[in-house]
């Protein structure tokens, strides 16, 4: 990982918790739309599942210490949004990498749910199937702006994989 | 759905098992509550810069789906200020009559009439005469035809016709009619006749009284007008002699013919009175 594409991440990370907290999280209360989680997807879709689970990992943590929930919960299921969107990524079909990104956002948004139904901190376990299918819905048009902005800024100069991703390769192979 | 290699796999496990990890520590005691303190603190801050930045604009997404919502509360406000408005207005209406009948009150302790306090409820053209209103009480409260009416500063007029629940009274400053005055400083008596809006055109009986601007005219003498002697006709604001030396003087009306509201009919001695309740001296 270069310099510039660490600084990028903690950069990114800290932003989009910040939209989270003071823009997204109150103007679409009462959905529990996850920015972070869709800017995780995307890097996962666009870098693979290596970044992903880093990126995803690393922002999720920041996530759990700055609130009163367990630390690790947040961690966990963002680890897992990054795993999943980067085995699971197309890379030319921007809607179907949307739809990818809101499917396992929305799931994800419902496991941490459950999971903090189940270390009993706050939420109970009804809201997480409650919510499932908007927060998708949601997840997804987000994920269609924010999967360009992210396409466009990890393939610049500065900030591409320094050497290219296993899935690049296979789906170079497979495109011929 | 691709194949993750050996080292994704190994770094996957790893990383769950290290938030598992921290799951587990931070469930059972303390041991991150420094690094919550320290990572809250700081997301705090920039919360609060974040805040003061994108505030204008969340504020204005999150009135977005409200804005019908927000119309109906608009005209529910609306409707809310003007019930007060008209609250208001009544009330000031109220202190107005309350003042008025506090005046009425004390020109009836003044000049020891029975007052029938009464309201105009129209104003117009009315028995051949242009100068009328009609008042809300009649003969029923007490009201004859030829009673005087007063503001309780000045002379109003009299009655011309008293049906049971309102009369019609003449305004003294009806261009047709005429009020036998007496003028206070100088004890000349004359003719005020109704001169309109302007008020009175005063002539006096004899030829060479001499009348001063400012001097304050009443009614009177007793028993030589039609009306109640002793009320306020007005002040002369203006003194001619003709040619023929024949002395005129404009006055200016006690009481505004234009602006009568709450007013009161000068009951006889020992009329009966049913309905509204009279104002007596010395009450």
């Amino acid at each position: 990982m270069t310099r510039l594409r660490l600084v990028g991440a903690m950069a990114a990370i800290l932003t989009v918790l910040l939209l989270q907290a003071t823009l997204v999280a109150p103007v679409l209360a009462p959905l529990a739309v996850s920015l972070p989680a869709v800017l995780v997807a995307a890097i996962a879709l666009t870098d693979g599942p290596s970044t992903g689970m880093s990126f995803g990992f690393a922002a999720g943590l920041v996530a759990d210490l700055g609130t009163s929930h367990p630390a690790g919960v947040l961690a966990l299921c963002w680890l897992g949004v990054g795993l999943v969107c980067g085995a699971a990524a197309d890379r030319h079909r921007l809607r179907h990498d949307a739809l990818t990104a809101g499917v396992v956002c929305g799931v994800a948004g419902s496991a941490a749910t459950l999971l903090l139904a189940l270390v009993n901190a706050g939420p109970v376990w009804t809201d997480a199937l409650r919510d499932l299918v908007p927060v998708t819905v949601a997840d997804t048009v987000l994920a269609l702006g924010l999967l360009v902005i992210v396409r466009r800024m990890l393939r610049s100069e500065a900030l591409r994989a320094p050497r290219p991703v296993l899935t690049d390769l296979v789906i170079g192979g497979r495109h011929g | 759905m691709r194949k993750l290699t050996r080292r994704q796999r190994l770094s996957a496990i790893a990383l769950s098992v290290l938030a598992a990890c921290f799951i587990t520590l931070d469930l059972g005691g303390g041991s991150l509550r420094e690094a919550h303190t320290g990572v809250r603190g700081t997301l705090g801050g920039l919360y609060r810069g974040t805040d003061a930045l994108l505030g204008p604009a969340r504020r204005w997404l999150e009135g977005v789906p409200s804005a019908g919502t927000n119309q109906a509360r608009i005209e529910q406000l609306r409707r809310e200020v003007a019930r007060l408005n008209g609250e208001l207005a009544k009330q000031a209406a109220d202190r107005h009559t309350e003042a008025q009948l506090a005046g009425l009150q004390r020109a009836s302790d003044g000049s020891d009439h029975t007052l029938l306090p009464a309201r105009v409820i129209a104003l117009g053209p009315g028995q051949g005469f242009d100068w009328t209103v009609t008042l809300d009480v009649g003969s029923r409260g007490g009201v004859q035809a030829g009673q005087t009416v007063t503001d309780g500063a000045g002379l109003v007029g009299r009655v011309l016709q008293a049906d049971s629940d309102s009369s019609v009274v003449l305004l003294a400053a009806d261009p047709g009619s005429g009020v036998g005055v007496r003028d206070v400083r100088s004890g000349e008596i004359g003719v005020a006749s109704g001169a309109g809006p302007s008020g009175f055109l005063f002539v006096p009986l004899s030829p060479t009284a001499r009348i001063e601007v400012g001097d304050r005219l009443v009614s009177g003498p007793s028993g030589a007008s039609s009306y109640i002697a002793g009320l306020s006709v007005g002040t002369v604001t203006a003194v001619r002699t003709s040619a023929d030396g024949t002395v005129r003087a404009s006055v200016r009306p006690a009481t505004s013919p234009t602006a009568v509201d709450l007013v009161a009919v000068i009951l006889d001695p020992g009329a009966t009175v049913a309905g509204r309740a009279p104002l007596r001296p010395g009450r």
